[in-house]
């Protein structure tokens, strides 16, 4: 009992001290400990740790294919491909570089395996996330209200901007963006029809007029440009958001570690 | 605790060691750190200060976290159905905090499918979180009185690779249906794919995590999102200890003492550019280098 509960709290407490003190202390001894040593000791526990993840692996699925357990047949392909790259590492190698570096020769079977057959299949994966962008962009870009419609409207400037096209956008078009949008915001407000649509028209072509007097379309302003407007929104709201997320992570994380450190979060080690 | 030890625990012992690190006696301290060593210093004392406090009895307001109250909706969600609940803790080892935070998280949920009777399935994509894993779980379930109803194979090991894992963690989600789906760690391009398909399979999803740039799309996908400091803060309110609960009062008072000197930079920072007052703020801020 003593090992498993209050030895492993003092390891934790103590490593926790030792760790945030190698920033601060002055002792090559320490500092070698928390940067050199301390990652080493975690490096070998992770490398029995792979072991006894391998043998779960096999172990689960051997018993799904013995037990015939629901969807055993997947479970067939998944030891196949432990075993056929178990076997291409130690057992058949198919050149003559020596074993070892023979994983990294490119005539290898196992090599082959990995370049034909892992990396296309992790590429689809990681090729699928471009479908799951859209669909999630369209579930929250759907207009459902104030804040939705913002997000869809930077959204579809921050794609504008980014792409060559929205540099050729004119000034004129941006201004009836931005007329649209105020419109958009007071629809709500006009309940009769027609004077909301003359006076979006008006509206419209006042600004239109405005800016020929202003020579907009010879020095346009940057408020006009879509590309500048995609940076302002990268540069001011966007960083400011993130920025301030960023700060409650680190305190978070500042929390949690003073928990830790202090033995007062014990349900990592199952306390 | 009485107002003189106060006085003394949380003014005059961090106030001498304060003294002792700027004297720097026979070169101890390692220079160039000094910003961080105070802001350390604060933040701990300021966290022990509230939890001394909430110790001792005082009452510690809370505001309710729609993702944590979410959680045990989710679960008994799961019993309702008859399916079960899938519970990723993220994709990195255990020298990240977000994993550990899943991992405390992870028993909490545990401790309530052990409540509610419900199956529950933790796929790992590495292997010595696994092991926390079944340690956090087998605790959770016996403590709940049901050490009958743990499995060692409710916790096991997919595979070390990103996309392999969310490919394995995808096929669980389509093949099981599981009715709650908790993304509790740290996440990196895998998050989207891994909740959208959740989210197609109709189950209620609450996620949580402390890499910044995957929240956007858990926030797209997911029904609760545990958002920054929330994630962290999420152990210590399903734990209930007012213990816990005044780390996080403190934590919310550096927060405070944060926007105060984000608060003094902007001002000074508009008088320096006036030529009000020549002296450049930032310039305190940017003295601290850990190397």
């Amino acid at each position: 009992m003593f090992i498993k509960r209050q030895l492993a709290i003092i390891v934790m407490m103590s490593m926790g001290f030792l760790a945030l003190s190698g920033y601060f202390l002055n002792f090559s001894v320490l500092r070698e400990f928390t940067d050199r040593d301390a990652p080493q000791w975690y490096m070998i526990i992770a490398g029995f740790a792979a072991f006894l993840g391998c043998l779960n692996l096999l172990q689960l699925h051997i018993q799904k294919v013995v037990n015939k357990q629901k969807n055993w047949q997947y479970s067939i392909f998944t030891l196949l491909g432990f075993i056929i790259m178990i076997v291409f590492a130690f057992v058949y190698k198919n050149v003559d570089t020596p074993w070892g570096p023979h994983l990294k020769d490119e005539n290898s079977s196992f090599y082959w395996m990995y370049n034909f057959i892992y990396l296309p299949l992790a590429s689809t994966m990681f090729a699928l996330l471009a479908f799951f962008v859209a669909s999630a962009s369209y579930r929250a870009f759907r207009i459902r209200n104030f804040e939705a419609t913002l997000l869809l409207i930077s959204g579809v400037l921050l794609m504008l901007g980014r792409v060559p096209i929205g540099a050729i956008i004119p000034w004129w078009v941006v201004v009836i963006m931005y007329v649209s949008f105020l419109f958009a915001m007071i629809a709500s407000k006009i309940k009769n029809r027609k004077v909301f649509f003359i006076s979006f028209i008006c509206v419209n072509l006042l600004c239109l007029f405005l800016g020929f007097q202003l020579e907009w379309n010879t020095s346009t302003p940057l408020f006009l440009l879509i590309p500048s407007i995609q940076e302002w929104i990268m540069a001011v709201p966007a960083t400011a958001g993130s920025r301030a997320i960023m700060i409650g992570i680190a305190l978070g994380i500042v929390a949690q570690s003073f928990r830790i450190i202090t033995g007062r979060e014990r349900s990592i080690l199952g306390d | 605790m009485s107002n003189l030890k106060q006085y003394i625990y949380f003014l005059i012992i961090p106030l001498i060691i304060l003294i002792i690190y700027f004297l720097n006696p026979f070169d101890v301290f390692v220079d160039g750190n000094q910003l961080s060593f105070v802001s350390m210093l604060i933040s701990c004392f300021m966290i022990e200060y509230f939890i001394q406090k909430a110790k001792s009895g005082e009452e510690i307001y809370m505001r309710p976290i729609p993702a944590m109250k979410a959680m045990e909706e989710a679960v008994g969600r799961a019993t309702e159905m008859g399916s079960s609940v899938l519970y990723v803790p993220g994709i990195q080892g255990l020298d990240e905090i977000d994993t550990i935070s899943g991992i405390i998280i992870l028993g909490h949920v545990a401790g309530m499918t052990a409540e509610y009777e419900s199956d529950l399935h933790v796929p790992c994509c590495v292997p010595i979180v696994m092991e926390a894993a079944r340690e956090s779980c087998k605790e959770a379930y016996l403590k709940k009185g049901r050490p009958d109803l743990y499995n060692d194979r409710m916790v096991h090991y997919v595979t070390d690779d990103q996309f392999a894992y969310a490919a394995g963690v995808n096929g669980i989600m389509l093949r099981e249906k599981p009715a709650a789906v908790f993304y509790q760690g740290k996440f990196y391009a895998e998050s989207l794919i891994l909740a959208e398909t959740g989210n197609s399979v109709g189950a209620i999803q609450v996620a949580g995590t402390g890499s910044s740039s995957q929240i956007p799309f858990f926030v797209t996908a997911c029904d609760y999102v545990l958002i920054g400091e929330e994630f962290y803060a999420a152990s210590a309110y399903l734990s209930g200890s007012s213990e816990m609960i005044g780390s996080i009062k403190g934590q919310d008072y550096v927060k405070l003492l944060c926007m105060f000197f984000i608060g003094i930079v902007f001002l000074s920072s508009i008088f320096n550019y006036f030529g009000i007052f020549v002296f450049d703020i930032m310039s305190l801020f940017k003295i601290n280098i850990i190397n």
